[in-house]
């Protein structure tokens, strides 16, 4: 006995269905087939003709199963999708910032060989961890997705987010300063008492020339007048036009002398940047360099205007 | 016919075929017969459609099934039940109030 086109789709079909289907399926959509096959070939199909119609009306056999079993043709659906797309950012969100922190940390008190080296692991290990919290959470919320007994989380309009008040200072961005502020603080310190080298003498490498000296305390006190600026500015909860000024100086007093300590070269330790192998990224016309010029101009340029802009528009704004 | 077009009455007549199974399976029949005679009223469905449904109202105890073997080839027969015909009246009853109050709105008669 040869076998059909039919046998062939019959089986496609009842294989992912539950066993004790089976058979019941197997023979109802046999006959059902062979019904639709008989009345083509009688308003004058060929017969094969007939059959690979039939068959093809009926579709992937996966998808009629599914339909057969109940089962949904998603992995996901509407009903767990908001807790699952909500679950997701927060843990991306969360999770993969704390973990970059913690194993680039981890990579730089190991005494790598060197710093792209320990960074460029970094970004492979943040791939890999936000690779396994989509897959997992994926797999978790198909799981729910397929248990019949669970219930989306009731919709709270108290979770609602505020509206987002024009021109007002919010408290985040005073947060952010402060912790910027003490990741400078740190980082400085880190680079100038610890740092990525030892020499042969067992001292400590420093990452920016030891030449600096005062100009490290200058930039220590700026980053404490900008961290005291931002509290300020929240209190006043709004830009005016002297703190605007203010800003504009703040940021001037930064820039000259920083873009001015980059191009002659005299920011970083040599010493530091022949033993990390990253010296001609520093050079005047280093990668770098470049970046960095580029980076801290539109920084500051784009905070001092944004100062202005800001207080403009609340100008125009009753209080 | 555009897509747009095509697709609400799709939308529309989605809950109808269920009705109308449940009308016609007064006396039964097997799922072939049931395809020809919903089309031949004016109700096309596709078999990928139909078959699963029917295996949906046996499970939720709407229609009843009984193979019959007295022919060549074994067909299953399904017929509408006690609770089937309870729902089927009870769908007719919003067909017909949907019909009423669709009308009342397109001639405006609402207050």
């Amino acid at each position: 006995m040869t076998t059909t086109l039919t046998d062939r789709y019959v089986w496609a079909v009842q294989r992912s269905l539950p066993e004790k289907q089976r058979a019941d399926i197997d023979q109802e959509l046999r006959g059902a087939i062979a019904d639709t096959v008989d009345s083509k070939i009688d308003s004058g199909t060929d017969p094969v003709a007939a059959e690979r119609e039939v068959i093809v009306e009926l579709g992937d056999p996966y998808r009629l199963a599914a339909g057969y079993a109940d089962r949904p043709l998603h992995l996901v659906g509407p009903k767990v999708f908001p807790d699952y797309i909500r679950l997701l950012k927060v843990l991306y969100a969360i999770v993969l910032p704390i973990v970059f922190v913690a194993i680039l940390l981890g990579q730089l008190l190991g005494q790598p060989d060197s710093f792209w080296g320990a960074f460029g692991s970094t970004i492979g290990a943040i791939i890999t961890v936000a690779v396994h919290l989509g897959f997992w959470t994926t797999l978790v919320f198909a799981l729910i997705e397929r248990s019949p007994e669970y219930k989306a989380t009731a919709w709270n309009p108290d979770t609602l987010p505020q509206l987002p008040t024009r021109g007002a200072i919010k408290l985040s961005d005073a947060v952010a300063s402060g912790v910027w502020f003490v990741s400078i603080v740190g980082g400085l310190i880190w680079a100038q008492y610890f740092s990525l080298f030892r020499d042969a003498d067992g001292e400590v490498v420093p990452v920016f020339d030891p030449a600096l000296g005062v100009w490290l305390a200058y930039f220590l006190v700026l980053a404490a007048f900008e961290l005291g600026f931002r509290v300020l500015l929240y209190r006043e909860r709004r830009w005016t036009f002297p703190l605007a000024a203010v800003n504009l100086v703040g940021h001037l007093a930064f820039a000259i002398p920083f873009l001015w300590l980059l191009l002659n070269s005299s920011l970083m330790n040599p010493e530091f940047l022949a033993r990390a192998d990253i010296a001609p990224l520093f050079e005047r016309d280093g990668v770098v360099t470049i970046i960095v010029l580029i980076v801290a101009l539109a920084g500051s340029a784009g905070s001092a205007i944004e100062g202005f802009v800001k207080a403009g528009r609340a100008a125009r704004e009753p209080r | 016919m555009d897509d747009i077009e095509s697709g609400h009455l799709q939308e529309l007549r989605r809950g109808t075929v269920v009705l109308a199974c449940l009308l016609i399976l007064r006396t039964a029949d097997y799922g072939y017969a049931l395809l020809e005679r919903l089309a031949a009223a004016g109700l096309a469905v596709d078999g990928n459609t139909l078959y699963p449904l029917l295996r949906r109202l046996e499970k939720q105890e709407l229609v009843t099934s009984e193979w019959n073997t007295d022919e060549a080839r074994p067909r299953k027969f399904y017929r509408t039940s006690r609770a089937g015909e309870t729902l089927a009246a009870r769908l007719m009853q919003d067909w017909s109030d949907l019909t009423r109050t669709l009308t009342d709105i397109d001639k405006g008669n609402t207050k």
